[in-house]
């Protein structure tokens, strides 16, 4: 699927491409897709590094919990975040506002947060050696004089890099006064391939405790589920004017996954139908489903299984006409009206689509093709693919306990 | 046409297998293969880091030790910043440490110092990066750092930039001196390229006044 997603984009752009250099006939054309796929790509990465800096401010705000930086509530001015060399100043807002809101809500870290606007602005200071431009952060009689108009005598400064696969945290509390000493460092990096583990920021917990979190939701999602299924099979009509019914199938069983990744699953199901005069019937299931949405199913994300399956099909009752070779007659007709009902006993093979949300709900399609019922002229054929024909076409509905 | 179908079948398993195959090939171009970063880590590894992806090794295996090849992609794609920006922060964590042990085995640990230090590199942005690892790396060693960054005239500045990287950066050091700007118990800390062709950080050392090359 990925490898069809991403020619389907490959075409797209150099369609895109193709045609704005047509339409422009001069470089500045390419330039513009260039760096709109450019900005496209960023964004996405961007939520990924989002993801991960929320990782990192909340691993680093848990150690203050855990060993807080001053020994009482000290106002501390966020001096400078700092994003990683490439990335523009939307991601430093998001950062600020998430530790500002970790912060809020972790007292213990002993940390106030206290306004300054100095320290983003540019200064200009005029001195004996020259003058100097630069960020008030950067500036120490800046710093200092925001201190005192805040009353915090300390300065809090973030500063995130992306070094390879790992994004780097880099705190620093300073000490404002003439030496700006460094009062307090940490180093936070992500291991690489870890996924971020998105804590919840009342109740932070240790890297360790969120995985375990992480492991105990993996393992709720049970080897073995009892999937519950209601669906409609249809019929074909075949070239007679005798139409065939509709069947309503309620059918239960168990569902095993095969793999870890619950790419492959199997199913078993048994099921029943009813229709007051008219049918009765049982059926016997078994399908195999392979994920194709992905290489592992999802916990937030709908997952697309594709299946194949066989069942064995019990008709009993007046419908059941329909899957005889001959059209019901009126023989047929009387024997049923002697309480002699037909009865017809076949295979069916599927073939289908399912879409799963959450590995609980589910709904599906799928076509079946009867071998045994090539003679029976009340049932045509929905799709003739040459080695053989799909007959029935079937919806379901399935909820998974 | 039997024989067909099951062509078509079985190309599409094997290219679905494939997938998940990170070297460069028929789904995978060689650009996307150089944007990923691979290790190869141990079985255990790899279902404590992917334990939906890779399933737990079992308790009592025996036989061929099973391993797995862990890639993830770069955040920066190749291209996307400077080759030499990209080389210097791509490392920035281990050169860093190995400079700062250089320094460190350099001065002695009593008097206890105070440490400055400072980035020289054509990119301000990726200079002050290289300045804020070195200082919060020494800081969380426990070494006495400051914020504060020694500056020396603006006259100063205008002939030391027309010296060569080899005599500009002792004679600074100097001047830092003369002016006052470091004392007995500072010690101050440069990191730098010295050629603009180079990938690779140098580091020195300006304590008394004297100039020493850690790299």
């Amino acid at each position: 699927m990925a490898a069809v997603k991403r020619a389907a984009v490959l075409w797209a752009s150099a369609a895109t491409l193709l045609l704005s250099l047509q339409a422009r006939g001069d470089n500045q054309a390419f330039d513009a897709v260039d760096r709109a796929q450019v900005e496209t790509l960023r964004a996405d990465v961007a939520s990924e590094i989002q993801l991960q800096a929320y990782d990192l401010l909340d691993e680093l705000v848990f150690a203050w919990n855990e060993q807080p930086p001053f020994n009482a509530d000290t106002p501390v001015v966020l001096a400078d975040v700092s994003v990683p060399v490439g990335f523009g100043s939307g991601l430093q807002a998001l950062i600020e506002t998430h530790f500002a809101s970790l912060i809020v809500k972790n007292p213990r870290s002993h940390v106030l947060l206290a306004h300054c606007p100095q320290c983003t602005a540019v200064v200009v200071r005029s001195g004996a050696k020259g003058t100097v431009i630069s960020r008030g952060s950067q500036e120490p009689q800046t710093l200092a004089q925001a201190g005192a108009s805040t009353g915090s005598r300390h300065a809090l400064f973030l500063d995130f890099e992306v070094e390879g696969a790992s994004l780097v945290l880099r705190a620093r509390i300073t000490r404002l006064d003439a030496d700006l000493l460094i009062v307090h460092a940490k180093v936070l990096s992500t291991s690489s391939g870890t996924p971020a583990l998105l804590r919840s920021e009342e109740r932070l917990k240790s890297a360790n405790e969120a995985r375990q979190e992480y492991l105990d939701a993996l393992r709720g999602r049970s080897v073995l589920a009892v999937p519950l299924h209601i669906g409609v099979r249809t019929y074909a009509p075949g070239g007679n004017t005798v139409g065939a019914p509709a069947f309503v199938w309620l059918s239960g069983g168990v569902e095993a996954s095969l793999t870890q990744k619950r790419a492959w699953l199997g199913r078993f199901t048994v099921g029943a139908t009813w229709s007051p005069e008219l049918h009765v019937g049982w059926m016997a299931q078994a399908r195999a489903l392979r994920l194709l949405s992905g290489s592992e199913s999802s916990l937030t994300s709908p997952d697309i299984y594709g299946f194949i399956g066989g069942s064995v099909i019990s008709i009993y009752g007046k419908n059941a006409a329909i899957f005889q070779d001959d059209l019901p007659n009126l023989a047929n007709l009387i024997s049923a009206a002697q309480g002699n009902d037909p009865q017809a006993v076949f295979a069916a093979f599927a073939v289908g689509l399912e879409i799963r949300v959450k590995n609980r709900i589910g709904i599906g399609a799928f076509l079946e093709t009867l071998p045994t019922m090539t003679n029976a002229n009340a049932i045509g054929e929905y799709l003739d693919v040459g080695l053989f024909a799909f007959q029935s076409l079937g919806v379901e509905a399935s909820l998974c306990f | 046409m039997e024989t067909l179908v099951f062509l078509v079948v079985m190309s599409f398993v094997i290219v679905l297998e494939r997938t998940s195959d990170p070297s460069a090939g028929v789904l995978r171009g060689k650009q996307e293969a150089r944007n990923l970063e691979c290790q190869r880590i141990s079985a255990a590894e790899a279902h404590a880091r992917h334990p939906v992806q890779v399933p737990e090794p079992p308790a009592r295996a025996t036989g061929a030790q099973v391993d797995a090849l862990d890639c993830q992609r770069l955040y920066m794609r190749e291209g996307e910043r400077p080759a030499r920006d990209e080389m210097v922060l791509s490392s920035l964590r281990r050169d860093v440490a190995e400079l700062v042990a250089a320094a460190r085995a350099k001065v002695p640990h009593e008097p206890p110092l105070v440490w400055h230090v400072d980035a020289f590199y054509p990119d301000q942005a990726v200079a002050a990066k290289v300045a804020v690892a070195a200082r919060t790396h020494m800081a969380e060693l426990g070494l006495t750092v400051s914020d504060r960054v020694p500056l020396l005239a603006a006259g100063d500045i205008a002939v030391l930039g027309r010296l060569p990287a080899q005599q500009s950066y002792p004679t600074a050091c100097a001047r830092y001196v003369d002016q006052g700007v470091l004392g007995d118990d500072h010690v101050f800390m440069g990191l730098m390229i010295v050629d603009g062709r180079e990938g690779q950080l140098h580091a020195g050392l300006c304590r008394r006044g004297q100039w020493t090359w850690l790299r």
